[in-house]
């Protein structure tokens, strides 16, 4: 075997190697797979809630209302999510939107998450109510949602209202979409079965424009 | 259509304001899809009616200062009659025949008094397009036997001029305003001030009624809800320390890999490739 040979072999080798650490790499780089996304679907289709009470006078099919200006609504915002399967708990507060970028406005802390709180409160018995939270921050580091995409099946939560009152949910599903792909409208729907989203970002990180490629979502229901 | 029907309820000399809704084509089962959703308001003060459509009475006893419906109705003309409380069909006070309703839409129709004081019925067609996630929309319809009005939020006027039966509409951030109406031009203080909670994602329909002179000028107010749109995106992580999927590096390292043995392997061919 000439010397010219084994340098040969050994840069195959090398490129052997190379390809190796590579493919393990990507394997471990994997998100985890979406599980439960039929249900979360099924769940935003369910038959919306009926329309309010009203008084029937005449033709009981024609509800009839007092005109009377619009009240403040009376739904029960989450103050404080406990997730024990990913050591998480966290104040929530409640949020809206960003008006520069019509965005959801996630609380700038990233150890607090936010109520989307034009959607359902936990007393809502129809509609996703909304709860989002940083993966991470570039200044805070690990944010409460950083575990999020760990959630399984099966895992249950806890959700604290501003009426004192302990909700327990259970995961249904935990889904990943490329942002603009994502289907918001069922995540932000008012209506169907009675359910918790809970939002943070994920997969590839694009260091140049600072932004995740994905969203991780996790449907849950009443447990 | 819209005018038409205007037209017809002006020779009718109705003065009652109904309000027909109708429903928007994405939540409308395609059964009715040529059906349209119609609410009917009272701003007649102190005037309970029956309401009759088509001869059948829809509403009984129906209160100044209610509102009915939506009712689900084919396209269509239909006969609206009103009448004092438990009196026969022909003795109506205010009707209009022939109120053509169009199909997929959301009309009001509203009993009310004219500017100079006659009852009358106006149909107005509710915008229900969706509102920007945030927001809500704030619809005012002049109804009352009054003169031309500004509607002020929190002391600044948001709609000017406005006469009856007109409306005027606007989307805005989804909140509590301080809302009050004043003669146009001026600070004359006609109606209110009145706490206005626009809830996200809805429409507010504020119909001033009554009559000046009476002095007994006063608000309605219907609610058409499910007009939300998603945020446009939820922005969560900055830090990059959740990333998966893989970075420039690898793909330096794979290609140099792939380089490594295609280049090695030519090598070893060519070199065996001599020695034959």
């Amino acid at each position: 075997m000439t010397v010219r040979n084994r340098g040969a072999l050994a840069a195959m080798a090398a490129g052997v190697a190379a390809l190796t650490v590579a493919t393990l790499v990507a394997c471990g780089s994997q998100p985890a797979e979406d599980v439960g996304a039929d249900e979360a679907a099924a769940l935003a289709s369910a038959t919306p809630s009926a329309t309010p009470a009203a008084t029937p006078t005449g033709d009981a099919s024609v509800p009839v209302n007092a005109g009377t200006l619009p009240a403040d609504g009376k739904a029960v915002p989450p103050v404080r999510l406990s997730i024990p399967p990913i050591k998480v708990t966290a104040s929530v507060n409640p949020v809206g939107i960003n008006e520069r970028t019509n965005e959801f406005e996630v609380p700038p802390s990233v150890d607090q998450v936010g109520w989307y709180r034009y959607g359902p409160g936990l007393e809502a018995d129809a509609g996703s109510v909304v709860i989002a939270g940083h993966v991470d921050s570039a200044e805070q580091g690990k944010g409460a949602f950083f575990r999020l995409r760990e959630l399984d099946r099966g895992d249950t939560f806890t959700a604290t209202g501003a009426d004192g009152k302990d909700r327990r949910y259970r995961v249904v599903a935990r889904e990943e979409y490329t942002k603009t792909k994502i289907p918001l409208e069922r995540y932000f729907a008012r209506d169907g079965s009675p359910r918790l989203t809970l939002i943070t970002c994920g997969g590839p990180f694009d260091p140049k424009t600072r932004h995740y490629r994905d969203n991780i979502v996790v449907t849950a229901v009443p447990a | 259509m819209q005018h038409a029907m205007f037209r017809r309820v002006a020779a009718g000399g109705a003065v009652a304001a109904l309000t027909f809704a109708g429903v928007g084509a994405a939540t409308m089962s395609p059964a009715y899809a040529a059906s349209s959703k119609v609410s009917v308001v009272h701003g007649i003060p102190d005037t309970p009616v029956d309401v009759y459509v088509n001869g059948k009475k829809t509403l009984d006893n129906f209160k100044p200062g209610d509102v009915a419906g939506p009712l689900t109705l084919p396209e269509g003309e239909y006969d609206i009659a009103l009448t004092k409380p438990g009196e026969a069909v022909d003795k109506a006070i205010l009707k209009v025949d022939d109120a053509e309703v169009p199909g997929g839409a959301n009309i009001s129709l509203a009993a009310h008094l004219s500017a100079d004081g006659k009852p009358q019925i106006t149909p107005f067609v509710n915008d229900v397009s969706k509102v920007g996630a945030g927001k809500a929309r704030l619809i005012v319809r002049h109804t009352a036997a009054a003169p031309a009005v500004d509607v002020r939020a929190g002391g600044k006027p948001v709609f000017e001029g406005l006469t009856n039966p007109k409306e005027a509409k606007a989307d805005v951030a989804a909140g509590t305003v301080k809302a009050d109406v004043v003669l146009a031009g001026t600070d004359t203080v006609a109606i209110g001030p009145a706490d206005l909670n626009l809830k996200e994602g809805t429409a507010t329909i504020v119909y001033a009624i009554g009559s000046a002179e009476a002095k007994n000028l006063d608000l309605v107010a219907q609610t058409i809800s499910g007009l939300h749109s998603a945020p446009g995106g939820v922005p969560s992580g900055t830090g990059g320390q959740a990333g998966t999927g893989v970075d420039t590096w690898w793909y330096v390292l794979a290609g140099a890999g792939v380089l490594l043995l295609v280049g090695g392997g030519a090598r070893v061919a060519t070199a065996r490739a001599g020695r034959r």
